[in-house]
């Protein structure tokens, strides 16, 4: 495949995100970041839209917010571009007015969901985002109401500011077929429980920003020492020969990837749960902002 | 004017950068806040030197162990680019449009910063009824991908005052191959026909390498600059091959006229690399007679002239002919063998071998660009020609005037042109 290079955010941009420059905190950032990506893959799911086009627009999500503020742009707005784009860019493209109503029904079930929050008892799942209750009931937008005007213009503007912020630079480079090479030179074929548990993980680092970090190896390396680890499989790890130096990864990269993919399995607090609901769009985030003034950002 | 804050919707407003005389930025350009200013890619300086980036995330088991070897198949972090926006359009000073009232606008320009001469390509986003434009997106992600010596360089695409604004920035080459041919008093040497060849199936073969189909190679397509080095450029209709053919099919558009393979005259749904390679034939022949080889009105009377010069197809030559959609619908000519030898009596049997390869009928037994690299044309004589002895001419799209060629040249060429026939 592609040879080229695809993009990673510099040192600086890592180090002071425009979010984080504007208040918004670390782990709030590293919320709605994974907040908007599961939205991604719930309206990929909906459309029935190719993981490919939706591991794509997750990682576009992910390098977006390295070169812009949440304070500027929402993230279902940029989310619904970054489907956009990416269905185009893995020749699937999507129909206009099905991502809207899609990410209309899933906007509608958020705002429910935090209107009327689960009875705590009932809160098995961890998850965000959950089945809707049965009280919910979508209704439909009408085409010409301003809903979908508003929707459709937010979206082309997400879609172009995504191609402009990123200087049209829209490489993406997906984990899987290096997975399959790595587990075949670490004699693993033959395990499917690694295969499919790092396949996993792979899959769930969609949500972190870790795409937008790391080489494609790095991460891979982490969802195999994940995998392995979780099934009690050892592999070579002295110092003389680690067995992720096979794979040019470096072991402190390595372990920092598998901390944000961990962080996605924490327990989280309802309050936090619900905190991520409301703030997807930019208005929001700004109201978020003004009552958090003056914010002294934790890390 | 990349930083306005905020979405705005996309305004019709056309660019002040290529319409007016006066190319300085408009007056209300929002002042940038904040934000550093963007750099171009090539700089590569944005990002510091240090390298395993440990970003302040749990769990944090920071045993510093010294950094292994990089093997040469991964690059280390640093090796990739960096995420850097686009910059506007007035980093560079227009000097003349290099293609007047063709469909694209292209325009020679000055990079403010670094004095560059570069071309500007401006991208048709007027019709905004799907967002951007996927062929636009092709065409880009194309050139992105196939960063090779004889493709033409992207430098950064750039934008405009409004959202439908989007230009490509590459590097400026002085001519474009049909130009050329038409300003040269001879056609090229035996010698430099090799040369070109080879340039473009390497570019060709790096393409497929990458699973990029080009699907407009002409002349017009291939850019030439002074030192003997061919620069394939637009890949406005380049798409990946192995992707499903996506909603409406272009398959009828798909390479201009003259340059098209027999399978998609008729009507084949799919096609493969075997489309370039056949236009690649074609630009060979042309090379060779000063002239494009099939030089038809229509479609009726391409499929015609390709019959008879290379005798209609045969159970032999293109065993699926019957399975193409339009077969049915064409009356071949009596058969008759290929007239290839009366139309270029000068070449050798190699070249005309490595020529009836490239305009082979079937489309899975066409020469692939990788193989033809290694036809014996190439390595017998004359030698291909070392690009740094092409002698130079007026770039027409720099705006200089077509001068007389030199008197010296001129003999020296036709003698040299004898002289080959000979061989023959
Ligand atoms: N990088 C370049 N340097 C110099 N001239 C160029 C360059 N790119 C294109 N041109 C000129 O502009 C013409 C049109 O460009 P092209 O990319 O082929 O656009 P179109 O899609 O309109 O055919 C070319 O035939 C060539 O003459
Ligand atoms: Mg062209």
């Amino acid at each position: 495949m592609s040879t080229a290079l695809y993009p990673l955010a510099s040192l600086a941009q890592i180090r002071n995100t425009p979010s984080r420059a504007d208040g918004i905190p670390e782990d709030l950032e590293l919320d709605l970041r994974a907040y908007g990506c599961k939205l991604i893959h719930e309206a990929g799911v909906l459309l029935r839209q190719k993981q490919v086009a939706v591991a794509t627009a997750q990682i576009l999500f992910q390098r977006f917010w390295y070169v812009t503020s949440m304070k500027q742009f929402g993230i279902g707005d940029v989310g619904m571009g970054a489907l956009y784009l990416a269905s185009k860019l893995e020749e699937c493209p999507i129909r206009m007015r099905d991502l809207i109503n899609v990410y209309d029904l899933l906007l509608q079930r958020a705002a429910h969901k935090l209107k009327h929050p689960p009875a705590p008892a009932a809160s098995t799942s961890t998850t965000l985002t959950r089945t809707v209750t049965h009280d919910f009931k979508y209704v439909p937008m009408s085409y010409f109401g301003s809903t979908f005007y508003d929707l459709k213009d937010a979206l082309v503007v997400a879609e172009m500011q995504i191609l402009k912020r990123l200087g049209f630079n829209v490489n993406v480079v997906l984990p899987y077929g290096t997975l399959v090479n790595y587990l075949r030179l670490l004699g693993l074929t033959e395990r499917e429980d690694v295969s499919s548990r790092a396949w996993g993980y792979l899959n769930d680092a969609l949500q972190t920003p870790v795409y937008a970090l790391y080489a494609v190896p790095t991460i891979v390396s982490a969802a195999i020492l994940l995998a392995t680890r979780h099934l009690g499989i050892a592999l070579p790890s002295s110092p003389e020969s680690c067995w992720w130096e096979l794979f040019d990864a470096d072991w402190e990269d390595v372990w920092s990837v598998a901390g944000y993919i961990m962080r996605l399995y924490r327990e989280r607090s309802p309050q936090d749960q619900a905190r991520v609901l409301g703030l997807v769009s930019k208005k929001a985030v700004r109201a978020w902002l003004d009552d958090h003034q003056p914010i002294a950002p934790r890390s | 004017m990349a930083d306005v804050a905020g979405p705005s919707t996309p305004s019709r407003k056309r660019s002040r950068w290529d319409d007016d005389e006066d190319n300085t930025p408009p007056v209300e350009k929002p002042v940038q806040k904040r934000r550093t200013k963007s750099k171009p890619p090539a700089a590569g300086d944005t990002r510091t030197p240090e390298r395993s980036a440990t970003p302040t995330v749990p769990p944090q088991n920071a045993s510093s162990r010294a950094r292994p070897h990089h093997s040469l198949f991964v690059p280390p972090r640093t090796a990739h680019p960096p995420l850097v926006p686009s910059r506007s359009v007035y980093c560079y000073e227009r000097l003349n449009s290099i293609e007047e009232g063709s469909y694209g606008v292209v325009f020679r320009a000055r990079d403010k910063e670094t004095g560059d001469i570069v071309a500007l390509k401006k991208l048709k986003l007027e019709e905004e009824k799907h967002g951007f434009p996927i062929t636009a997106l092709r065409e880009i992600n194309a050139l992105m991908v196939c960063k090779h010596e004889n493709v033409v360089g992207i430098r950064e695409v750039v934008v405009g005052d409004t959202l439908t604004q989007v230009f490509i920035v590459m590097d400026f080459i002085e001519h474009d191959l049909k130009n050329l041919l038409s300003i040269m008093p001879s056609p090229f040497l035996q010698s430099e026909v090799k040369t070109l060849m080879l340039q473009l199936l390497s570019a060709v073969a790096y393409c497929h390498e990458r699973w990029i189909l080009h699907r407009d190679l002409k002349t017009s397509n291939l850019l030439m600059n002074n030192r003997g080095t061919i620069k394939v450029a637009d890949f406005g209709l380049a798409r990946r091959y192995g992707d499903p053919v996506g909603v409406g099919g272009l398959t009828q558009l798909v390479v201009t006229l003259w340059y098209r393979a027999p399978e998609i005259l008729l009507g084949a749904t799919t096609y493969s690399t075997a489309v370039d390679m056949w236009s690649v034939g074609c630009i060979f022949a042309e090379l060779l007679l000063n002239e494009p080889l099939f030089q038809a009105k229509g479609e009726i009377e391409l499929i015609s002239m390709i019959f008879k010069l290379l005798g209609p197809p045969t159970k032999e030559t293109w065993p699926d002919y019957n399975t193409m959609p339009l077969a049915k619908t064409m009356t071949l000519p009596a058969p008759h063998p290929a007239q290839l030898r009366q139309k270029f009596p000068y070449i050798t049997a190699a070249g005309l071998d490595l020529l009836s390869r490239l305009l082979a009928y079937d489309p899975d037994r066409r020469i692939s660009a990788e193989e033809a690299l290694k036809h014996p044309y190439f390595s017998e004589s004359p030698l291909p020609k070392h690009p740094d002895l092409f002698g130079s001419f007026p770039s027409a799209a720099a705006g200089e005037k077509r001068r007389k060629p030199d008197s010296p040249s001129a003999p020296v060429r036709a003698a040299d042109y004898k002289l080959l026939t000979e061989f023959d």
